[in-house]
């Protein structure tokens, strides 16, 4: 126990002063091996396929997108390995150097960025609204008297009590039950972030038959996480994913997993495009 | 590292509010549940023992049927199975006043109705037969032994296990939070969610159960003294509680 005590220490203490005898490209630059985090569970983002094999949208980021950049920059072919990261584990596995980068579905946020370095933004998603198609809902500031569906706890429940306190708010400690409450009629519209969102429209037994509706009104964007502090490879990271989104690469592989063909439909709005385009500076 | 313990958290910002008002739904769905438990235990744990067999496998389908299902079971049925049944203007009225208080109270009535009804069973069968025999003899009909003799005497009996059945049927009022009544664990966890203080949100949660509970107990300590029959449950009127 107290050995295993010691070992949390050491491995949150390294969190906070990464002791680095190399830097991230040197060390990728002696193994030729660039290691990263993923889940095996979070279609599409990173998950175990039919076929049994280790796929997704920040798998084929980080594949097809910084592994040219990364070899280019320490002049020698690198080699992709994946390990398994959860959210309890990707700080610590990060920090105790076991893998590099973390390519998942990690909400970028303040409080975070004192224990880690995020990436650009990947993918964003935020709250929306889940509705029968032709329902009047059309996002936050049309659900007064509405019966709104939420998750019990969830960050939403609260935004919508504090700026639509004239909505019924039902809170539900499920998603199932949520969604057959919507189903039903009990409640009008049920929200969740955009990407739950679509996740669930597309297993619903008539997808057609549901819209998912309204701006975000919460704000979850999606960053790579890598130790902080190590702005080198932060760099080539960041370039491998500015080159892709000048290129259209990035946007090829996004149709590729979320398009209308993809493992799970969720086009990517006007606004969004936008923003993933000015993220990429001039070179 | 030890916890550091925040109780300000109880009564800073909605606590309070929230704690008061999860209080007040859970009594509310309770003392509902309750009434309806009642009067269907009753009925059917008297039907259970008349001399008429269509009535009695009645009231034996009902008991087996509510109580060997799960609470959580019967919480989806009322909430997501009877509505559809109703028609549709109606459901629409109802799902826009409160339908999750109705259905989580039906489920909760109609289950602790046939836990009620065997232990009026029990009461009613540990009562001499002879009693039965004298009332009918002094010309009551069968209705009206029940009526008058037979369920007085057997209510009085049973004050004890209902009054454990009663803090039972509080406690399972929780349960409804699955189908969005905010009930107080409802209002405990969400004080947790926005303090993420789950210690001090849990322990307050537990200690208003007890003390619900505590109220009760107390109650129908009360009760069972006021209604005692000198003589026949006589024990009760000395015993301390």
């Amino acid at each position: 126990m107290k050995k295993m005590l010691t070992l949390l220490v050491a491995i949150a203490l390294g969190a906070v002063t990464p002791a680095m005898a190399e830097t991230t490209l040197e060390k990728i630059a002696r193994t030729g091996v660039l290691t990263i985090g993923a889940r095996t569970g979070s279609p599409p983002f990173a998950f175990v396929d039919a076929q049994n094999q280790w796929v997704g949208f920040s798998i084929d980021l980080v594949e097809q997108l910084i592994l040219p950049t990364l070899s280019k920059k320490v002049g020698k072919p690198v080699k992709l390995e994946k390990k398994e990261s959860t959210p309890p584990t990707r700080i610590p596995l990060l920090a105790s150097n076991a893998v590099d980068l973390i390519a998942e579905t990690m909400t970028d946020t303040r409080s975070r960025r004192d224990s880690v370095d995020f990436s650009l933004t990947f993918f964003v998603t935020g709250a929306q609204f889940l509705v029968k198609k032709g329902s009047p809902i059309k996002g936050i500031k049309s659900i007064a008297g509405r019966r709104v569906a939420a998750q019990q706890g969830s960050t939403n429940a609260r935004i919508i009590r504090e700026q639509a306190p004239k909505a019924q708010l039902r809170e539900f400690p499920d998603q199932p039950a949520a969604f057959q409450a919507l189903a039903q009629g009990q409640v009008d519209t049920y929200t969740n972030d955009g990407i739950q969102l679509a996740g669930l429209k597309a297993k619903a037994p008539n997808p057609r038959g549901w819209e998912i509706v309204g701006d975000f009104y919460s704000y979850e964007p999606y960053g790579m996480a890598l130790r902080k502090g190590d702005a080198d490879f932060r760099g080539v990271v960041n370039n491998g994913l500015m080159e892709g989104i000048d290129s259209g690469k990035f946007f090829d592989i996004y149709e590729k997993w979320f398009g209308p063909k993809g493992e799970l439909p969720y086009p990517m709005s006007p606004d969004i495009k936008k923003f993933m385009i000015y993220q990429a500076v001039p070179k | 590292m030890t916890y550091q313990f925040d109780w300000s958290v109880l009564w800073t910002g909605q606590s309070g509010e929230w704690l008061l008002q999860g209080i007040l739904t859970t009594l509310g769905i309770s003392t509902l549940a309750w009434l309806l438990a009642a009067a269907l235990g009753t009925v059917s744990g008297a039907l259970r023992t008349v001399p008429f067999a269509p009535l009695r496998a009645l009231a034996t389908c009902y008991v087996e049927f509510f109580r060997n299902v799960p609470l959580l079971v019967w919480m989806f049925f009322w909430y997501f199975a009877v509505p559809p049944l109703l028609p549709g203007p109606l459901q629409d009225w109802l799902f826009n006043h409160g339908a999750e208080f109705w259905a989580g109270m039906f489920a909760l009535g109609v289950y602790h109705g046939a836990r009620f009804s065997e232990m009026i069973r029990s009461g009613i069968q540990s009562i001499p037969k002879t009693q039965f025999e004298a009332a009918l003899s002094t010309g009551l009909t069968t209705a009206q032994t029940y009526r008058f003799v037979i369920i007085p005497i057997a209510l009085r009996l049973i004050i004890p296990p209902i009054a454990n059945e009663s803090l039972n049927l509080l406690k399972n009022s929780s349960v409804a939070l699955t189908i969005s009544v905010t009930e107080l664990t409802f209002q405990t966890r969400q004080i947790e969610t926005y303090t993420a203080r789950a210690f001090e949100a849990l322990t307050a949660g537990t200690v208003i159960y007890l003390a619900l509970c505590l109220g009760i107990a107390t109650l129908m300590t009360k009760i069972e003294r006021r209604f005692a029959l000198p003589g026949m449950i006589g024990r009760v009127a000395s015993a301390e509680h």
